[in-house]
């Protein structure tokens, strides 16, 4: 019982991870009908800055705090990104932690935000409605920034932890409770319904769903629906660097080919889940948590292939995704 | 989709081109004997990545499907060789690889159809492909025991490949040279042919092509089959000349290389691949040349470099180089004429 306990929060915690990931890519296929190779290095980006800035700040806090404290091995090459040891005994008061995890995560999320304004300003406005140019040039960006992450932080993977008060693992009975899970599928949750919210009772989900069945009509009254359109993809973007942000410390080391294979993840989910359906990946990526965790503890071998082996047949037997929900503009 | 510019396959080749094309050949026989052997190698690659390039364009320029997989193809291609080839060095182990390289091509490219082509939809379909690709390349490194894993597999016995056939690099460029000349034979036979045609319906209006009672799935898959055997086997004599497989073969890198190259060549031109490998080898070694004389950091992200020529490329010559050139020349043949129109003093 235990162990199924553990599993399933440990199931839960990876899905609720994907559907950060999956739910921005859905959005944007489902809305405004581009496929967005690049969601990998936004992921990316947003981990990289998470864990730079995160031990940045920390970095600086602690030796303005402590006279005693010294730093310890640094990672990187144009950016380094330096650990700290504390004096025996000494911690930071739990607000300070909480405000450097905070400040470190906006950073983040913040940026890859402005690096999807950049993206949909500079390449992916050229491209609405052309399928083909769509995959072809989101994915020489995912090529282009992902070597760049390499260039600025050097492309060895180097292991980072978890902020303290996210490390603890609590026993329940046999189960082992990682807390680190429990934060994630909160955060998986709150976003799930802020973004549900949105798409069905907010002014701009209402302005996106009227302007995907006539954009016309939309213009005519007065709105800008480019616009609307850059925040959303932006709005997605940010969600893969919110994902990135909070993947880096869960598995504790960070590696730039995480942005490529989460990437494909998403993409399993948004197949199985229903192409462009928010409710499809919601589900979808539960779904593929829960598998992969389960998967992993029965058949080990299998784990790499399970995934992409539901996706084709999901694909072969059900096109319309595992619910059928897949949104019939999303091509 | 589908470019402006096509090299038109219709007429019957002429004489002043079958001349043209017979001195362009005899260069290319005589030229090597005065290279050295870094360029050797180089013209060695750009003669089988042309055929690599062919192969992708068989897909994306004849069916309009983007592939994000096509490296399994190659990658397998190079593996293969290299394995058979270790087994042992010869012509008839070489013609075997070749054999089971056609084998698991066909086998590859019908699953992936069944997979791919059943939901028609080009977004599912690259990111399917994508998928696939990044699974076989992680098979490949977890699978130390034949793939050598990330150090990878190189040619153990010999220095050059195919003993009693060639012991030099002019041997292998010569073998490089005369599989581009038969390839791409091959292929514009294919291209040319009954079914070839009715790829190009399906590439200009599927709908129309199916009303008319073709069954297009079935073409896509043999479009899908002949492109991965034609991978599979520019793999093969890859293997040949670099005499070393890894899983970059088998990365979304190479399927990008393609991608590159049929961009700068033009898709659906056949021929621009040609032309576009030469330039992507060319620009990849000049990087790598350059990496070791300046020793600066960033040049050892090729794919830095690579990608971002890509991406300028997408948006600013779809038609690929040889068509942006067209497109200029159009441009600029207007821009004379009307100027000229002005010109003339009105009677």
């Amino acid at each position: 019982m235990g162990t199924i306990v553990t599993l399933v929060v440990n199931g839960l915690a990876q899905g609720a991870l994907i559907f950060l990931m999956a739910s921005g890519l859905s959005i944007i296929l489902g809305m405004m009908g581009v496929i967005n190779f690049a969601h990998g290095t936004l992921f990316l980006w947003g981990g990289y800055m998470y864990v730079w800035s995160y031990y940045a700040i920390r970095l600086r806090v602690v030796m303005a705090w402590f006279e005693a404290a010294v730093p310890v091995t640094r990672f990187g090459n144009i950016l380094t990104i330096q650990g700290v040891q504390l004096p025996p005994g000494e911690t930071l008061p739990f607000l300070a932690e909480l405000a450097i995890f905070v400040a470190a995560l906006v950073i983040a999320v913040g940026f890859v935000f402005v690096m999807g304004l950049v993206f949909e300003k500079l390449f992916i406005n050229r491209v609405y409605g052309r399928v083909p140019a769509q995959i072809l040039i989101t994915l020489g960006i995912q090529v282009v920034f992902t070597d760049i992450v390499r260039v600025i932080w050097g492309p060895n993977p180097f292991p980072i932890d978890r902020p303290p008060f996210l490390n603890g693992v609590s026993t329940i009975g046999t189960a082992r409770i990682v807390h680190y899970n429990v934060f994630l599928i909160l955060v998986g949750l709150v976003i799930a319904v802020i973004i549900h919210r949105i798409l069905t009772k907010s002014r701009i989900g209402m302005v996106i769903r009227a302007g995907l069945q006539s954009p016309d009509h939309v213009r005519a009254i007065g709105i800008n629906i480019k616009r609307y359109f850059t925040i959303v993809f932006a709005a997605g973007a940010a969600l893969a660097g919110l994902g990135g942000a909070l993947y880096m410390p869960l598995v504790g080391n960070v590696v730039s080919t995480a942005g490529m294979s989460n990437q494909i993840l998403a993409f399993i989910v948004v197949v199985v889940g229903g192409l462009g359906s928010f409710m499809g990946s919601f589900l979808g990526s539960i779904f593929l948590g829960l598998m992969g965790v389960g998967i992993a503890m029965t058949v080990p071998g299998l784990s790499v292939v399970a995934n992409v082996l539901i996706m084709a047949l999901v694909l072969m037997f059900r096109p319309n995704g595992l619910f059928g929900l897949a949104v019939s503009r999303a091509d | 989709m589908g470019s402006n510019v096509r090299l038109s396959f219709d007429k019957k080749p002429e004489l002043p081109k079958l001349i043209a094309l017979a001195a362009l050949i005899t260069v290319f026989l005589v030229i090597p004997q005065f290279m050295r052997n870094t360029q050797l190698i180089m013209m060695s690659r750009i003669f089988i990545l042309a055929v690599y390039g062919m192969s992708y364009d068989i897909l994306r320029g004849y069916t309009g499907f983007i592939n994000l997989g096509q490296a399994i193809f190659f990658g397998s291609g190079v593996y293969m060789g290299v394995i058979f080839l270790n087994m042992q060095n010869d012509l008839w182990f070489f013609m075997m690889a070749a054999g089971s390289i056609f084998v698991a091509s066909v086998i590859g490219g019908y699953v992936m159809s069944k997979i791919v082509l059943r939901t028609g939809g080009v977004v599912a379909a690259a990111m399917v492909t994508l998928a696939l690709g990044e699974i076989v390349r992680n098979i490949a490194e977890r699978w130390r025991t034949v793939t050598g894993g990330q150090d990878g597999l190189p040619l153990r016995f010999s220095r050059v490949a195919l003993e009693p056939l060639f012991t030099t690099r002019l041997g292998a460029y010569y073998f490089a040279f005369v599989f581009l000349i038969v390839m791409t034979f091959a292929l514009r036979a294919f291209v040319l042919s009954p079914t070839g045609r009715v790829l190009q319906a399906i590439r200009e209006n599927e709908q129309r092509a199916r009303f008319l009672g073709y069954d297009t799935q079935k073409y896509k898959t043999i479009a899908l089959i002949v492109s991965s055997v034609a991978a599979g086997f520019s793999g093969l004599v890859f293997a040949v000349i670099v005499r070393f497989a890894n899983t970059d073969y088998l990365s979304i890198t190479y399927t990008l290389n393609a991608l590159l190259i049929t961009l700068v060549g033009g898709t659906g031109t056949l021929y621009g691949s040609i032309l576009g490998s030469a330039f992507v080898t060319w620009i990849q070694n000049f990087l790598l040349d350059l990496n070791r004389s300046l020793g600066w950091d960033i040049l050892r992200y090729p794919m830095l470099f690579v990608g971002s020529l890509y991406i300028l490329l997408v948006i600013f010559m779809p038609a690929g180089l040889l068509g942006g050139f067209f497109q200029l020349k159009n441009w600029w043949d207007r821009k004379r004429l009307s100027r000229a129109t002005d010109n003339t003093p009105e009677a």
